[in-house]
């Protein structure tokens, strides 16, 4: 256990030469190189934080207006839905006005159709009747229909009262033509019997006026100062077409209520 | 290639050169070739340092140690341990590299020299005192040796010697008696068991670099801090 002194003291200046040396060249150095590295990374971290709230702050901003995007979007929507309800109710209306004037006009057009159909049905039931009384007087008693009218006129005229014969005649002094209107021709034997019996009851007559009318239905009539005495199928026809009506609207009726009930099963 | 025979204990016994009083032995050259080796290679190493993330291996390698270094100082010292670190980092670059060349065939470890290891010892002995009065005054640093009371002056006193001693006869028993067993295992054995030992040797070259360093770091501990009551406390160590 030697210690040499010389190299005692060379060793401990060796180490304080080797320390100096050491903290020049090595650890200032690689501490510095350190150091410097800790900052870059802090900026790096600070930037990156920084960039971190920018990017919350963008986040945020951006959340935000998506919220009002989406605000004005509802509203809108339901202004929208409003505005179409709004556009839905008035073309409802209008389809519902247009609906009722169509089936206005369109029952118009079957109230007209019913009535000329009526009319039709009328004149072709008036004829057929004609016919068919005529033929049936000429066959069963061997009467002429025509001839017939203008009897039943005469008796008709024979049969009214002082009183009617007067109000039919109109004044004396104003007594005019009496005008005799008929859906056939009268025969000339029967228009002169038709002249006595009104001669001989309206004395004070001027003329006779024969005219061939399609007006009267099958019938005659004579008019004079305004009053009339007429002989037709007219009223016939009317009470015809009265219960023509009535079982063309029972008809109608139960179609209806048979489709209705379709309808409800359905 | 032997430079020092298994009979020489201390490579101070190898003189290269000697005139008066001056003595060139082994101790001296292999320390300079440390110093060389270290100086050189900081050089070297720090020539082009990267702030940056790409760095070369080398200075990674330092930095690395360094930090470990730091990082140490600062558990054990506390705060402002920079202050010591070029002292307890040269202590342990010197002491690692000198232990870990000893698988380099003719070479010869400083530190199992007495003579290196006392040095290294004297410096600690002297070096502690003086962060201790840097950091406290002189005053208080000197109540220290009068704590609890002025009978335990004694005491303190040889407890520096007996620390400063056994730091020097540690390391230097360690090395040496490493050496002279690979030495005499070389005799006996001259295949793959000193190859074994000489791994252990390196472990036990890094641990006593390590030891000796964490020990002067507990004894600056102690004298920087010992004043500051229940602040910070130095690690406890378990030295062989």
């Amino acid at each position: 256990m030697h210690i040499d002194w010389f190299v005692f003291f060379s060793q401990i200046v060796n180490f304080l030469i080797l320390m100096f040396l050491l903290k020049k060249f090595l650890f200032g150095r690689i501490i510095g190189a350190m150091d410097a590295r800790e900052a870059k990374i802090g900026a790096v971290f600070m930037e990156a934080e920084q960039s971190r709230q920018e990017a919350e702050a963008a986040a945020e901003s951006h959340t935000k207006r998506l919220r009002d995007i989406e605000e004005g979007y509802e509203q809108m929507l339901n202004k929208s839905r409003q505005d179409a309800e709004a556009y839905h109710g008035q073309l409802l209306e209008k389809a519902r006005e247009e609906v009722d004037f169509l089936k206005a006009r369109w029952m118009e057009a079957l109230r007209s159709e019913r009535a000329n159909f009526l009319q039709e049905l009328r004149r072709l039931a008036g004829n057929q009747v004609y016919a068919v009384s005529r033929r049936v007087l000429k066959d069963l008693a061997g009467l002429d229909l025509e001839e017939r009218i203008v009897e039943v006129l005469m008796e008709r005229i024979e049969a009214m009262d002082e009183q009617e014969r007067k109000k039919f005649q109109g004044p004396a002094e104003n007594s005019g033509n009496i005008v005799i209107s008929c859906a056939f021709e009268i025969p000339p034997a029967m228009q002169a019997r038709l002249d006595d019996v009104l001669r001989r009851f309206f004395p004070g007559i001027s003329g006779i006026v024969y005219e061939r009318s399609d007006d009267v239905l099958s019938g005659c009539e004579l008019r004079s100062n305004g009053h009339k005495i007429a002989w037709s199928v007219k009223d016939y026809l009317d009470s015809l077409e009265e219960r023509f009506y009535s079982a063309l609207y029972g008809e109608a009726q139960d179609w209806k209520q048979a489709k209705e009930g379709d309808h409800h099963e359905g | 290639m032997e430079v020092v025979a298994v009979h020489q204990i201390s490579p101070d016994q190898v003189i290269f050169f000697t005139w008066h009083f001056i003595t060139i032995s082994a101790t001296l050259v292999y320390t300079w070739i440390i110093m060389a080796i270290l100086v050189i290679g900081s050089l070297v190493i720090t020539r082009n340092l990267s702030s940056g993330r790409k760095m070369s291996r080398w200075q990674n390698l330092m930095e690395v140690i360094v930090s470990a270094i730091r990082s140490e100082i600062k558990e054990i010292v506390g705060e402002g341990g920079d202050f010591y670190f070029p002292f307890i980092g040269t202590l342990f670059l010197f002491i690692l590299l000198s232990n870990l060349l000893t698988f380099v065939p003719g070479y010869v470890a400083p530190t199992s020299s007495l003579t290196t290891t006392a040095a290294l010892a004297i410096l600690v002995f002297f070096a502690v005192p003086i962060f201790g009065i840097a950091k406290q005054g002189v005053i208080e640093y000197l109540k220290e040796y009068f704590r609890p009371n002025f009978i335990f002056f004694p005491f303190h006193v040889m407890g520096e010697i007996s620390r400063t001693l056994s730091l020097a006869v540690r390391l230097f028993g360690n090395m040496m008696s490493h050496e002279k067993v690979i030495a005499i295992l070389l005799s006996v054995t001259p295949l793959l068991f000193p190859v074994a030992m000489q791994a252990l040797g390196l472990l036990i070259g890094i641990l006593q670099a390590y030891i000796f360093v964490v020990l002067t770091m507990v004894y600056i501990a102690a004298a920087t801090q010992s004043h500051e009551g229940a602040g910070h406390k130095p690690k406890v160590h378990k030295t062989t």
